[in-house]
This record gives C-alpha cells, sequence and structure tokens, in this order.
C-alpha cells in the first residue's frame, strides 16, 4: 500500500472508538430497549400486581390472581362462566374438545373470549379460501394479471379506521348501499339494522374484515404460486390431466405451505381484533362484539378505575393463547408432513 | 379445432368477468366515497341510490374546510409521525442489520434472539407499559413520544428484512472500501446503503403503512388533544360527530385521509408490495 493510503488509514484511526458494531447497535438497542422491550416486561411485571393507575401508591403482589380472575370474568367466558372439571378430563373428553369450540362459537355464550373464537372461526376460513380462488384466477389472466393485483390489493393499504367508517355508511339501515340494494329484490322488508343487531354484529365485521384482507392474502398466494416451476403443471397436462386435475394434483399439494402461513397470520390477526369494533360497534349491541383487545382496552382505560394489573393479565393471557395456537398449528403441519 | 378455440375464447371471457367482478367489489366502496363526497346534501340522504351523482357539489369540502374541527392537525401529525417513524427506523434499523449481518461480536446472537423474539410478541402486550412509560416522561399526547414508540415497534421487523438483504451484498465489494481506506461507517453509507436501497424502500413503505394506519396505540397515547390526534384516531372522532348531521362532509374527510396513500400505493406498487410481502414472511 502506497504512503498516502496509509496515512489516510491512520487519520481515520480516531473514528475506531465509534467504528465498531457495538456503536452501529447503540441507537436500535436504546429505543428498542425503552420504548418497545420495557413496555412489554413492565406489562408483564404489572399483570402480577393488583394495579390503578390512578392510585399507584396501592401497588401489591397478588401472584396469579388476575390470570384467575380472568376465567371467573363473565365478559371474557361468557354467562356462566366456564365450569372446571373437577378431575382429569378422559381422552373422550380432550377428543371432543375442538367439536365443543365450534359448538360454542355456534351458540356463543357470549364474553370477549367467546366472540373472538367467533369472529376468528367466521373470518379465517373465508381468508384462506377466496383469495386462493382470486389468487389462481389472476394468474391466468396474462397481461390484465397485474391491473387485477393491482385493484385487489388496494383496501389493504387503507387502515382500519378508515374501512370500518366506510362500511359503516355500507351497512347503514336506511341509506346503505346494501339494504338499497336488497330493497329491490325483497322489497320495504329489507330494514336490517346490520350492526345494531346482536346476531347480525359479528358475521358483518367478519365479512367487512375478509374483504378488507382480500388483496393481501392474494398476493401472498401469488408469491406462492410464482414458487412453482410452471413445467409441473405443464407435465400435468401432457399426461392428460384436466385444467382443474393439474391444479388440485400439482398446485394444491404445492401451495400448502403458503396456506398455512395465510392461515396463521389470519389467526393471530383475528385474534387480535380491536378497531373494528371500537369504531363500528363499541362491542355491542350488548357485549355481542365485545373482542379481547376491546376489552382489555376498555378494562385499561374506558371504565373508570384504569386496572393496568387486570388488563396487563389480559394481554399476556391472550400473547400466551396466540403462541399456544402458533405452536399447535406448527406441530400440526410438520407431523402431517412426516 | 375452431370449436377449441371457440370454447378457449369463452373460458377467458368468463375469466375476465369474474375477475372484473371481484376486482369492482374491492374497489366500489372507494369510488363509491369519492363521488359522494361531491353529491349534495339531499341526494346523499335520499332513499333513490345513486351512483354518479347528478349534481356534482363542492359544498361538502368548503363545509369541511370551514370548520376544519382538527381535520389539518390531524393530516399535519399523520405525515410528521409516519415520516418520522420511517426515517428513524430506516436509519437505527439498517445500521444495527449491518452490524448483526457482518460482523461477529461478543452477544450478537442474544441481540439478534431478543429483536426477533418480539416479533412473536403481539405490541398490544407493550400498550399498558407503553402509556405508563410515556406518562412518567411526559410523552403522551406529544408526537415525539408516538414516534418512538412507533419506531421501537417497527425496529425489529426492519432489522429482521435488512439483515438479510445485507447478508447478501458480496464481501469483494466490502473488502474493496476497506482497502481504499473506508472506515466501517463510511463502508456503511458508501457501499451497505447503494447496494440494499431497494430492501430499504420496500421495509421504508411497510413500515410507513403500519405508521399511518396504526390505530390502538394512537388511540391510548394521543387522543386528548387535537393537537395530538393522527388521522385514525381523528377520523374516527369526525365520523362520531358528522354521522349524525352531514354524511357529505364525513365523505370528504375520509376521502381525503384514504387518496394520499392509494395515490402512493399506485405509484410504488412494487415497492409496496414487496415490503408488506416482506413483513409476512416474519411468522
Amino acid at each position: 500500500m502506497s504512503a498516502a493510503g496509509d496515512e489516510r488509514v491512520s487519520r481515520r484511526r480516531r473514528w475506531r472508538g465509534l467504528d465498531n458494531p457495538y456503536a452501529f447497535l447503540l441507537p436500535a438497542v436504546l429505543i428498542f430497549g425503552m420504548f418497545a422491550l420495557y413496555p412489554i416486561l413492565r406489562s408483564l411485571f404489572l399483570s402480577f400486581f393488583q394495579y390503578e393507575f390512578l392510585r399507584p401508591e396501592d401497588l401489591h403482589w397478588v401472584g396469579w390472581a388476575n390470570y384467575g380472575e380472568i376465567f371467573r370474568d363473565e365478559r371474557v367466558t361468557g354467562w356462566p362462566g366456564i365450569v372446571t372439571p373437577e378431575q382429569p378430563l378422559s381422552v373422550w373428553e380432550v377428543l371432543c374438545y375442538p367439536l365443543l369450540v365450534v359448538w360454542l362459537s355456534i351458540n356463543s355464550p357470549g364474553g370477549a373470549f367467546w366472540n373472538t373464537i367467533r369472529f376468528t372461526v367466521m373470518y379465517v376460513p373465508a381468508a384462506i379460501l377466496l383469495p386462493l380462488l382470486l389468487a389462481v384466477l389472476v394468474e391466468r389472466a396474462g397481461r390484465l394479471s397485474t391491473l387485477f393485483r393491482t385493484l385487489n390489493f388496494i383496501p389493504i393499504v387503507v387502515s382500519v379506521a378508515v374501512v370500518s367508517i366506510i362500511w359503516m355508511w355500507i351497512y347503514h339501515p336506511e341509506y346503505g348501499v346494501i339494504n338499497t340494494l336488497l330493497r329491490g329484490f325483497v322489497g320495504e322488508k329489507a330494514d336490517y339494522t346490520w350492526l345494531s343487531d346482536s346476531k347480525l354484529a359479528m358475521p358483518a365485521i367478519a365479512a367487512m374484515a375478509v374483504w378488507h384482507g382480500l388483496g393481501f392474502n392474494m398476493l401472498l398466494y401469488l408469491v406462492g404460486l410464482q414458487r412453482i416451476p410452471s413445467e409441473l403443471a405443464e407435465a400435468a397436462r401432457v399426461d392428460g390431466a384436466s385444467g382443474w386435475k393439474a391444479f388440485r394434483f400439482v398446485t394444491l399439494p404445492l401451495l400448502k405451505p403458503t396456506m398455512f402461513l395465510v392461515g396463521l397470520l389470519a389467526t393471530i390477526g383475528a385474534l387480535k381484533v380491536f378497531g373494528q369494533m371500537f369504531i363500528m360497534t363499541q362491542g355491542g349491541p350488548g357485549d355481542s362484539t365485545l373482542s379481547i383487545v376491546l376489552y382489555l382496552y376498555n378494562v385499561a382505560f374506558r371504565y373508570g378505575k384504569f386496572r393496568f394489573g387486570y388488563a396487563s393479565a389480559l394481554a399476556w393471557a391472550l400473547a400466551a393463547f396466540i403462541f399456544l395456537v402458533t405452536l399447535v398449528a406448527f406441530r400440526l403441519t410438520r407431523e402431517r408432513e412426516r | 379445432m375452431r370449436l377449441d378455440r371457440l370454447r378457449r375464447y369463452g373460458n377467458t371471457a368468463a375469466l375476465y368477468l369474474v375477475l372484473a367482478g371481484i376486482s369492482v367489489v374491492s374497489v366500489l366502496p372507494f369510488v363509491w366515497i369519492i363521488l359522494s363526497s361531491f353529491k349534495p346534501h339531499e341526494e346523499l340522504y335520499s332513499k333513490e341510490l345513486t351512483f354518479l351523482p347528478h349534481h356534482y357539489t363542492w359544498a361538502n369540502y368548503s363545509t369541511m374546510f370551514e370548520r376544519m374541527v382538527g381535520f389539518d392537525y390531524y393530516y399535519r401529525n399523520s405525515i410528521l409521525v409516519s415520516f418520522g417513524t420511517v426515517i428513524l427506523t430506516l436509519f437505527a434499523g439498517s445500521l444495527a442489520a449491518y452490524a448483526l449481518a457482518r460482523f461477529r461480536f461478543k452477544g450478537d446472537q442474544a441481540v439478534f434472539v431478543v429483536f426477533l423474539a418480539t416479533i412473536m410478541v403481539p405490541g398490544e402486550v407493550g400498550l399498558i407499559g407503553q402509556y405508563e412509560l410515556l406518562s412518567t416522561y411526559g410523552l403522551l399526547n406529544t408526537l415525539t413520544g408516538l414516534t418512538l414508540s412507533y419506531t421501537a415497534f417497527n425496529l425489529a421487523l426492519t432489522i429482521f428484512i435488512m439483515r438479510s438483504v445485507f447478508a447478501t451484498v458480496p464481501q469483494e465489494l466490502l473488502d474493496a472500501a476497506r482497502v481504499d481506506g473506508c472506515s466501517w461507517w463510511e463502508t456503511f453509507w458508501q457501499v451497505m446503503i447503494p447496494m440494499g436501497a431497494s430492501g430499504l424502500a420496500a421495509a421504508g413503505t411497510l413500515v410507513f403503512l403500519n405508521a399511518w394506519n396504526e390505530f390502538i396505540f394512537a388511540l391510548t397515547m394521543n387522543n386528548w388533544t387535537d393537537e395530538a390526534r393522527t388521522l385514525t384516531v381523528g377520523i374516527q372522532l369526525l365520523q362520531g360527530q358528522w354521522q349524525h348531521w352531514d354524511y357529505g362532509v364525513l365523505f370528504s374527510s375520509v376521502m381525503l385521509s384514504f387518496l394520499p396513500v392509494i395515490i402512493l400505493f399506485l405509484l410504488l406498487q412494487k415497492t409496496f408490495m414487496r415490503g408488506l410481502t416482506a413483513g409476512a414472511v416474519k411468522g
């Protein structure tokens, strides 16, 4: 190396202190540690305490009591609350559990937990299947596929808040589009009060959510479809498979990982649902659309007592539940692949 | 042979018809809001449904700009917070990603695992701790507070994306910069940033969308004064005020709040889609 080069290097030695990986990490670690990691851990800490934000002097350890309260809280588990069994469950009862969940989510006893499950059960299957259909169609549209992809993607760049407001107007009983269209078919009988009917409110919100997420899930499928080598489908066609058969036996099995991803993301999103309910129904009518996050928000900030301890426990219980669902989902798919 | 071709044309036509139908459903609500914001009061409140306005009017917009009711603040705040978050997140995030992708040092695995672990934790879990923290430091209802918390909650994902982008930069380029006498810091600006530009753009749009559309944190932290509210929270408030006496004015403000994002998306489609898919693979 030339002398000039050496000199330049030594001039830069002064910056050596800043010139190491720890310095590069510093800004991110500071901001992240203070405004993400600390709040998350603080919530975990608070969930074991009796703590109301307006009365900070009354902070005392209660152990698992906040978590215990969740199971006894009628507004979470629905009236009269889940009956906890006396002795360990039999194999049959454990096997029937998925059926029980489906049954309970249809004949929901109410309560934030069951409402959230009900929303998830309505939302997730549609969020897996409709975008798949759309993606397959878009893929075949040739030159126009970009256009269709773009158009269907538009809703997801708009916020839940704005979309909810638009759909409140669509669902409006008098001036709303849906009722006006329905009046064309069934006459004046079509005066459905979509969002203030305890039976219709949740499906109405779920339908909107499916519409909102359509483009995003379609995109995930399109990415998945692109990964499939086109020779495979062609080979199937040469072997005499019809378009449907090629899709069913070649494309679909190869899309399974994508379907899993879409389903998992949809489930996680559905379990955390908040904005739609907050804006469109405030959890009503009655408590029929009260979701877990909406309830914990209300416990913390709306019901007046600012019960941060209990609200933190609700948040962490939800996180644990989501984690459990994710874990089970991964386990199940891995076993099937074996 | 002719029949075969005919059938194929028929299939294609059916395909386009179905796709057009679905696309119309996706886009129609927005088009309708835009058109409705130009309809006069009487037309909106008539039982007869109109798609195209019979009479175009600017009345809704002029009413909105006269009364404003904080809309100008909401708009300004959303822009400041979103762009602030994007700049801060990209800066801190890509610097950290550079360190994690290109250096071996004590604790590098641990740092990365902690970042990765928080991607899995739903942000709602931090809500209560965040509120308490910001209130302790007087950052509630400030744009700084909201920007910092958005940055913190978008950092892990940005680092995750940028780390894999930076990992693909060929080592020879770094060595060449080193031979030229560049410090690591200069290498970052002169090699990594230009090489990772498209990754940065994708991450940037993802963070921008997250910040612009975020609702629950904004609602919790910045909801006391109009000076602090962002669009998502503000528009929800306006909806409460306006839905009872004037849908037209509500439509004009709703339309102004979604139009910029849609236009931005139409201009930067590829980047948006790359950013959003990169964000999805986090799971």
